[in-house]
């Protein structure tokens, strides 16, 4: 059933030829060739952008937001709780998460708990499929997630304050404050979330017990253009969350955790005729505390201060061709309560070219020089092509070699950890076709990925889990994004949808990967006429394997979930604006892990004021 | 006009994929020829601890004609059995499966596995059950974390309530009743034990503690000796200690003899079958008399060599040696059964990480 929706998706798609970037998401195609110098960003891959306006109309938590607009499939113990992505059919730590532009996976784990992110802190997030090591560094294997604050200038003061409330006691407030004249910009975010979420599961007498949490988060961003060539930016993000676990069972023992994360950055560029220099400098900490009873006093904890610095220099040769030479630097400083204290200090150097051959031609060619203490000195590269058939038409290839350290847990984890351990490799290739047509872009991208020497954790013959380098793991796929608006008088339609077919195999017991379906799909369908705004978020993703025989009577079923908003703007000059949401419209009685039910249909309305 | 109806046929197609529930329902039952009433009175029983927090524990059952049965528990009572069941006890007309991280305990009537009771109160983080005429004693590690609070919990059989508490040192595991008295080896919890605590049945208080090597694993009795594995403190914990067998006399507490395991082996489980001493070393099988109390240098068979990946659960009874093989942790375990010479006479998959075996006759 899924192919044949697929096929019709795709077909449908291709046999049209009128299409271009609706106003909410955008399919970074690059359609067309600026006659501006070349940027220092990736060309020859794709960039799924999602924008302030689609943030604003899901759930905070960063694993709803991409859940409902990206390929990327989400495990969530429970509405939440820990949820782990797998991105083109990766494990969770091979998604890089970045935070303007830095990396913030932990360096306890290696992964981001998509669930400690609150979207209501950033006004875009890029997502971006495929390998990117030569410009993160370590973990963009599958892909990688950046959440931007974007600057704006001369717009003066604006606040926005969004407020909502739901079903199981759950509320948001989330306050935006903005000023910015010629020179300067600053804005200051804040949020509060907190939800009882002790929602009943579908078709059960049970209820999900113990799964209250809240969070805050505060976000700052400013620009400060001193003068004509040089600009200094600040960030800053804090993020305080509080956890109690769900059950898995009834009278299963109550635990708590809670995660305390800081992030700083300053960045100053200067831009000269042919030269532009950008240097990056920032600090983050991630702290958790887990309590494995909720009622006693002792904890287990881990605690990592990073520090980054970021040098790149863009030289122009010529309109045409663009030169870039930086260097990173990283220095990580853990303790816990099963790491010893431990440092490390990463270094690399990067080199990339871009040029221009012709308006219809271009290729790219990053290298980067990776130098550590501990993992020898791997040289990671990239390589890709771009070539612009005709405005309807584009094709692009890439290929790339990647990698991801491990993590201070498989390391240094007291008599667990393995020093021994060797960095996951893998070499990728893609190829993206995007199809443009006025309002409509089809981009259609066909990748493999070989994956060596994954880090996994084996039972010894003690029966203990250690990390270690295991398998080989081949993916490979294929990856759909449409978007496409149409305008009739005040009637505004918009379509957005994203399809994945993966697959996924250990190489050696030729089994799919558990938790990796073989098909995701999502759309979202979006109605504008004058002062109403209705959409309608719908997901339907495939069958997993818990097991990794992949017995069949272990397979956790596919399931479909929509949502059904709208909203009224009262506002004339200003927008006050009322909305209300059915989550789960169609009830579906499901489950992304194992045993651990999400929430049946319920209700969420809220108010957004701008000024 | 072409044009046209390709714009409806696309909006149409879009609005049919939005509206579609296309979802597949492609769980296939486990096999599942559970004949209505349940009849479990003659055959084996494997208990699946499934994945930790994945709340997919299940009992498979092998009657004697050679029928496998999966996830008994659940086809018959129509609910899961729990997170994690660690073990199970047999007694009367009752089976008693302890659920370690659901922090429970189901009773079900033994032959036909209908779900009579679940004990919840005072049960924290349950391991294992034993019992004497009237009670049932289920040792808990409670909060994994405070070495202070564990205990076994005293059952009353009748009413499937938890009486009273005995406090013990930290990671209380397998019990075996003898004379009167409870001996529950402290294995240690998240720590390492080195203690086997004696409990006088009647007036329920600790009569004595047994000091033996690290992390007593394996107990059994035999005439009027306790016979007692530690496996040692495995190299991982940073101050690796010896493994050793005791022989402790059962009626006066004090050590008879004890065996050394030569530095870095960790043996494992202990069982007895027609006066003779069986457990696990490195993977392998090993089997001493109990007349000459001498440890065997050679297995007398090597599981691995069958394909046994991880061997994670150990009975001998009656002249048949069982074996569970977790695998990978991740994917249906194997129940492996030989012979006392080491020949393979069975093989079947079961479910998620075997841990233990029970004889219904």
């Amino acid at each position: 059933m899924k192919l044949v929706v697929c096929l019709l998706f795709c077909s449908m798609c291709f046999s049209h030829a009128s299409f271009s970037q609706s106003d909410t998401i955008n399919v970074l195609g690059e359609v067309m060739l600026y006659n501006k110098q070349l940027k220092d960003s990736v060309y020859t891959t794709n960039v799924l952008v999602l924008k302030d306006s689609v943030l604003r109309l899901s759930q905070p938590s960063l694993t709803n937001l991409l859940n409902f607009n990206s390929t990327v499939y989400f495990k969530e113990n429970g509405l939440g709780m820990v949820s782990s992505p797998s991105f083109r059919g990766t494990t969770a730590s091979q998604t890089a998460v970045l935070w303007n532009g830095i990396n913030i996976n932990s360096q306890t784990t290696g992964q981001t708990d998509f669930n400690t992110i609150n979207t209501r802190g950033f006004n875009t997030i890029e997502v971006t499929p495929g390998g990117g090591s030569v410009a993160t560094g370590s973990g963009a294997i599958g892909g990688s997630i950046n959440l931007v604050n974007t600057l704006k200038y001369d717009t003066g003061f604006a606040n926005q304050l969004f407020v909502n409330y739901g079903a199981f006691n759950t509320y948001g407030i989330d306050n935006q404050t903005q000023y910015a004249t010629e020179k300067a910009s600053f804005s200051l975010g804040l949020s509060r979330n907190e939800s009882e979420n002790d929602y009943p599961y579908p078709n059960t007498d049970r209820k999900n017990e113990n799964g209250q949490y809240n969070n805050t988060n505060v976000s700052l961003a400013s620009g400060f253009k001193l003068n004509k060539t040089n600009t200094i930016n600040v960030f800053a993000n804090i993020y305080k969350g509080r956890r109690n676990f769900s059950l898995p069972t009834p009278n299963a023992l109550k635990t708590k955790y809670t995660d305390f994360n800081t992030r700083s950055l300053i960045s100053w560029k200067s831009t000269f005729s042919k030269v532009v220099s950008n240097l990056k400098m920032a600090v983050t900490t991630e702290e958790y505390q887990y309590f494995a009873n909720i009622d006693s006093d002792y904890f287990t904890f881990g605690n990592v201060q990073n520090f980054i610095a970021h040098y790149n220099l863009d030289y122009s040769v010529s309109s045409k061709v663009l030169l870039t030479a930086g260097a990173q630097y990283t220095h990580n400083d853990g303790r816990g309560s099963d790491i010893s204290s431990a440092t490390r200090n990463l270094g690399a150097a990067t080199l990339s070219m871009k040029h221009k051959v012709s308006s219809t031609f271009l290729y790219e060619i990053g290298l980067r020089q990776e130098t550590n203490e501990a993992f020898g000195n791997p040289l990671l590269y990239s390589a890709g092509l771009r070539y612009t058939f005709s405005p309807f038409y584009q094709f692009k290839l890439n290929t790339s070699k990647n990698f991801r350290i491990p993590t201070y847990n498989d390391l240094y984890w007291t008599g667990l950890g393995n020093p021994n351990l060797k960095p996951e490799t893998s070499y990728q290739g893609e190829m993206s076709h995007v199809f443009s047509y006025k309002k409509a872009t089809l981009l259609v991208t066909g990748y493999y990925n070989k994956v060596s020497d994954l880090l996994r954790y084996v039972p010894g013959t003690d029966g203990i889990f250690r990390p270690e380098n295991t398998n080989n793991v081949v993916i490979y796929g294929l990856e759909s994004v449409f978007g496409y608006e149409k305008k009739i008088a005040n009637h505004t339609v918009t379509v957005n949808a994203t399809y994945a077919y993966t697959v996924s195999e250990n190489t050696e017991i030729k089994k799919q990967l558990i938790y990796v379906p073989y098909h995701k799909f999502t759309m979202a369908l979006g109605y504008r006429f004058k002062n109403i705004n209705a959409y309608y978020q719908y997901i339907n993703n495939g069958e997993v394997f818990t097991t990794s025989d992949n017995s069949t009577q272990d397979i956790l079923d596919s399931y479909m979930v929509a949502n059904l908003g709208a909203e009224y703007n009262f506002g004339k000059a200003n927008t006050y604006k009322i909305g209300a949401q059915i989550l789960n419209l169609w009830n579906e009685d499901y489950e992304s892990v194992l045993n651990r039910p999400l929430p049946g249909r319920n209700l969420n309305v809220y108010l957004n004021i701008t000024i | 006009m072409k044009k046209i109806q390709l714009n409806k046929t696309i909006l149409l197609s879009i609005i049919c994929l939005a509206i579609l529930s296309c979802t597949s329902d492609d769980r296939d039952d486990p096999v599942q020829e559970v004949p209505i009433t349940g009849d479990y009175t003659q055959g084996l029983f494997v208990l699946n601890e499934g994945g930790y927090g994945s709340s997919n524990a299940s009992v498979s059952f092998l009657d004697n004609e050679g029928q496998l049965y999966q996830s008994i528990f659940a086809g018959v009572n129509d609910k899961n059995l729990g997170d994690t069941a660690q073990s199970m006890g047999f007694n009367e007309d009752y089976g008693y499966i302890v659920v370690n991280n659901s922090s429970t305990v189901e009773v079900v009537d033994r032959n036909t596995f209908t779900s009579i009771a679940t004990v919840t109160s005072q049960i924290v983080n349950p391991r294992y059950i034993a019992f004497s005429d009237s009670n049932g004693f289920i040792t808990n590690w409670g909060d994994p974390n405070d070495p202070n609070d564990d205990y076994v919990a005293v059952l009353n059989l009748e009413t499937n309530l938890v009486e009273s508490k005995i406090i013990v040192s930290e990671g209380p595991e397998k019990m075996v009743v003898h004379n009167g008295k409870l001996f529950v080896a402290q294995k240690g919890g998240y720590g390492y034990g080195n203690t086997i605590t004696v409990i006088d049945l009647e007036t329920q208080l600790v009569v004595s503690n047994i000091e033996v090597s690290d992390v007593p694993t394996g107990m059994v009795i035999s005439d009027n000796s306790l016979y007692v594995l530690c496996a040692g403190k495995a190299p991982y914990t940073g101050e690796e200690t010896q493994g050793a067998l005791y022989k402790i006399n059962a009626n006066t507490y004090t050590t008879e003899a004890s065996l050394s395991f030569p530095e870095g082996v960790h043996p494992s489980f202990l069982e007895l079958d027609n006066n003779t001493l069986y457990f696990t070393q490195e993977g392998s099988v090993y089997a001493m008399t109990t007349a000459n109390f001498q440890l065997p240098t050679t297995p007398i068979f090597e599981p691995a060599l069958d394909g046994l990946e991880i061997l994670y659960g150990f009975t001998v009874a009656e002249g048949l040696i069982y074996l569970a093989d977790a695998k990978d942790y991740a994917s249906n375990g194997e129940t492996f059964i030989y012979n006392l010479n080491g020949a393979l006479q069975q093989q079947f998959t079961v479910a998620i990480i075997p841990n233990s075996f029970y004889f219904n006759n």
